[in-house]
């Protein structure tokens, strides 16, 4: 079963408290929610944090899950606002260790050297400019959807995806079309 | 979108949407879940409930009695209690109890009286509900974990306002 199917019986069993079925929802889940933390936080350890706190929020909070959205959408919800919360809690920490990516900035257009590989510029992009490309470029949120997710407006959601665009398009060495 | 999208959608669009943790990370999700007594909680609350009801009833009955008034230490048990609204049985069955027992001591006020107080229920009821729905699109909101608390608590209060203030009406059945 892949994630996108909404598994109704094993949401609602776990919703009631079983503790095997949320085990599968997070058998199911835990790959597209760690991808998605582990885009947005650029670093594998925060990504496992906060998948971690993820599903725990999620099971603390199933109980209210009404079905009114897709459960995925929800989880994805819970897991944007564990990466922000995260973020909120330890930006010292999170802001000092992005260079120790070692990232460069740019490929050297004349090193002839392959493109740098795309996730590795991903995580090497500014906060501001990663969060709103990983969740419209990659997870297909609308601008609206990721505007009120991330908590800016909208207008500022398009400027960040348009910087996201031009520092990933130099950073891999790419044509603008 | 046209045919020829630009190299940059064409590298984004073909990362996978998903990817496996490096380890796996339930045993240590599963451990933090076992701390939570989700599944007690429903029936701790139950009898938390029971226990509080059964215990006001009592006091009403030996008050009555005994012409005395209801020890406020006692009362607040009923009011401080933080809870979640959980779907189970018992604790929808034990809830419905208490609400039953505050509807017949309301029944004893005046009509006007009775009257304020149904309609401040009714506010703290519908505010209690809608936070309850936005706590459902925004689960991680500790500001509407604590207002959907507050609220519990602010109906739980109306009906030891409702108590006390039918304490003297009993007395007088």
């Amino acid at each position: 079963m892949d994630s996108s199917s909404e598994p109704t019986d094993t949401i609602v069993a776990a919703a009631a408290g079983d503790v095997v079925a949320f085990e599968r929802l997070y058998r199911q889940f835990s790959p597209r929610i760690y991808g998605l933390c582990l885009r947005l936080t650029g670093q594998r350890e925060a990504a496992e944090d906060c998948t971690q706190e993820s599903f725990v929020a999620a099971w603390r909070a199933l109980a209210r899950f009404e079905r009114r959205s897709r459960f995925s959408t929800w989880l994805h919800r819970i897991a944007v606002h564990c990466v922000l919360s995260r973020r909120k809690g330890l930006r010292f920490a999170y802001e000092v260790s992005e260079p120790a990516m070692g990232l460069p900035e740019r490929a050297d257009p004349g090193s002839g050297a392959p493109p740098l590989d795309v996730e590795r510029a991903i995580a090497a992009l500014p906060e501001g400019a990663r969060h709103v490309l990983v969740l419209v470029g990659i997870y297909g949120y609308s601008h609206a959807e990721t505007a009120e997710v991330l908590g800016i407006a909208e207008g500022t959601c398009k400027a960040q995806l348009h910087r996201a665009r031009q520092l990933l398009t130099a950073a891999l060495g790419l044509e603008t079309s | 979108m046209n045919n020829h999208p630009d190299p940059l959608d064409r590298l984004i669009g073909n990362l996978p949407k998903e990817v496996a943790p490096p380890g796996n990370l339930w045993p240590r999700v599963a451990a933090r879940l076992s701390r939570r007594p989700r599944q007690a909680t429903p029936m701790a609350l139950a009898a938390a409930i029971a226990v509080a009801a059964a215990g006001l009833a009592s006091l009403f009955t030996w008050a009555v009695l005994e012409g005395r008034s209801v020890p406020r230490v006692i009362q607040t048990v009923a009011v401080t209690t933080s809870f979640e609204e959980p779907r189970d049985p018992k604790y929808v069955l034990a809830r419905d109890a208490v609400e039953k027992t505050f509807r017949e001591r309301l029944a004893l006020l005046e009509p006007a009286t009775r009257a304020k107080i149904e309609a401040s229920l009714a506010v703290i009821q519908r505010a209690h509900e809608d936070i309850r729905k936005a706590l459902a699109a925004d689960p991680q909101s500790p500001a509407l974990e604590q207002l959907w608390e507050s609220t519990g608590r602010d109906e739980f209060d109306l009906y030891d306002s409702v108590v006390q203030a039918t304490q003297p009406a009993m007395t007088r059945i």
